[in-house]
């Protein structure tokens, strides 16, 4: 019993910092993604070209590859003069700039999603182009991204666990420590504390999806 | 000066000349049809009139006001356009209404930004004095005009929850909340099922008064018969034909016109 208390104490302060890397990302890739998406829809051709081009970079490596660039290279290009003092950073703006390519596609996707003619209808009824966007376009956007928003979220929560190839003190690596001693089982264990916080979030999601579910189109 | 003139407009998209010289006059109170065949660049010229096209050349005035003149090179700021369209109604083929409002916010919405805006720069909207009452004349006045287009029950229900009729109404109910000076319509029976186009049909009938101008595109030949004043048919971005419905429909004189309404007779009566 006392065993079990103590892997589990060990667990959680690991996952701990799945947590806080999933909302520090959660927190700048959300808006981060918007701007990217409002710069890969741009009129202006050159800022569309390099958000594209970003977005495809990022979509098509591993993320797993994105943190060995974000931790290594920096210190490789300065000659050692520049290391990251707590991995945790590093990790953190990988994932924000992983999280925030994908986030844009979602985002793009539901505003491209909205028929030309709302837009048009404001525009005829004498709206501005900002309450266009605040008053009719915008709830129209949130009600068709949160299905892959969710979707995005929830795979973040578990991609939290690959700060582990920089060493991040995170849950799967902390549980690894135990096999030193012999002890598989606190690997498994993991599982409980992903499921439970998925499970939470897919609650939180349906609630918002119910919430919306007022009205179609 | 006719109340509505429109002066030898042009519009091509990239190396298509859509629009070849359209001239046209309209006056107070009256109802123009225009009829055509597809491609003829209807949609496009009520597009133009309501400035979500930008004509290449032309000029179009309201009641004496110049709001588009190709010559006049400075570019119209988004203010200035806004306020122009205000001159017009337009109701869609889709109808466009918002989701996620209902019906009674679908009407109230516009005029409440446009009321805030007006009483926060000249203190007045529409002879009130303060947001809250003009909040009050919106309000009255979408209520009755629920019930002139026959939909006050439904007052409360979102669109999705309409028949294609009852959304184009509703449409129409937003588009006179505004109290525009010409009333545009764009083919605002063709996404209905047939048996839905009647009470759109009556509805746009209804509202023929003195007060109210125009401009209906429609394929409803025997519609435009009776309501139109004024018929326009176009063909090829030109006016082929134009003149009272006695003339146009009855006797037209254009060997295109008399081809397209022949189409239209072999399956009428
Ligand atoms: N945004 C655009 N870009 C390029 N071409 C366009 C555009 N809008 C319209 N056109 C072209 O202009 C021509 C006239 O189109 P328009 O929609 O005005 O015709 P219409 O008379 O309304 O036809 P319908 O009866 O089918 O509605 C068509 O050949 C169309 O392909
Ligand atoms: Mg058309």
């Amino acid at each position: 019993m006392d065993q079990y208390w103590s892997v589990t104490q060990q667990l959680l302060a690991g996952f701990g910092e799945n947590c806080l890397l999933f909302g520090v990302t959660l927190l700048f890739a959300l808006p981060l993604g918007l701007l990217i998406s409002l710069g890969s829809m741009s009129r202006f051709k050159p800022l569309k070209a390099v958000c594209r081009v970003f977005v495809w970079i990022i979509r098509g490596t591993p993320l797993m590859l994105q943190l060995f660039v974000v931790y290594y290279i920096p210190p490789l290009l300065s000659d050692g003069s520049f290391k990251f003092s707590d991995r945790m950073t590093a990790a953190m703006i990988a994932f924000i700039i992983n999280y925030a390519a994908y986030f844009s596609e979602i985002y793009r996707g539901g505003i491209e999603a909205i028929p030309r003619g709302q837009y048009e209808a404001g525009y005829v009824l004498g709206m501005t182009k900002s309450q266009i966007f605040f008053k009719v376009v915008l709830l129209q956007v949130v009600k068709r991204i949160i299905p892959p928003m969710s979707n995005e979220i929830i795979t973040l929560v578990k991609d939290t666990s690959l700060a582990r190839v920089i060493a991040v003190g995170e849950i799967l690596k902390n549980a690894e420590q135990f096999t030193k001693q012999g002890l598989i089982w606190p690997i498994f264990y993991t599982g409980a504390f992903f499921l439970l916080f998925c499970g939470v979030l897919t609650l939180l999601f349906r609630f918002i999806e119910r919430k919306l579910d007022y009205y179609k189109g | 000066m006719a109340f509505l003139e429109v002066k030898n407009i042009k519009k091509s998209f990239g190396k298509t000349l859509v629009l070849k010289d359209i001239s046209f006059t309209l006056e107070k109170g009256e109802v123009l049809a225009i009829i055509g065949s597809s491609g003829s660049g209807k949609t496009t010229l009520l597009r133009c009139i309501n400035f979500l096209e930008t004509p290449q050349k032309g000029v179009i005035s309201v009641n004496g006001s110049v709001l588009f003149d190709d010559a006049d090179s400075s570019k119209k700021k988004d203010a200035e356009i806004r306020k122009n369209r205000l001159h017009f109604g337009m109701v869609f083929q889709q109808f466009n209404l918002f989701p996620q409002y209902t019906v009674f916010e679908n009407l109230i919405l516009a005029p409440k930004l446009l009321a805030k805006e007006k009483i926060e720069q000249n203190g007045e909207f529409l002879g009130a004095k303060s947001y809250k009452e003009a909040v009050e004349s919106i309000k009255t006045y979408a209520e009755q005009l629920l019930e002139n287009v026959g939909l006050s029950e439904k007052r409360d229900e979102y669109p999705c929850n309409l028949s294609g009729g009852q959304q184009q109404r509703v449409a129409i109910a937003r588009a006179l909340a505004l109290k525009p000076d010409i009333l545009c319509f764009d083919e605002p029976t063709s996404a209905l099922d047939p048996e839905l186009t009647g009470e759109v049909l009556n509805v746009i009938k209804s509202l023929k008064s003195s007060e109210s101008t125009m401009i209906v595109v429609t394929h409803e030949i025997s519609f435009a018969r009776d309501v139109a004043d004024k018929i326009i048919f176009m063909a090829d971005g030109v006016i082929e034909e134009e003149g009272t419905p006695q003339q146009v429909i009855e006797n037209p004189q254009s060997p295109r016109t008399q081809a397209f309404l022949s189409r239209f007779n072999q399956y009428s009566d």
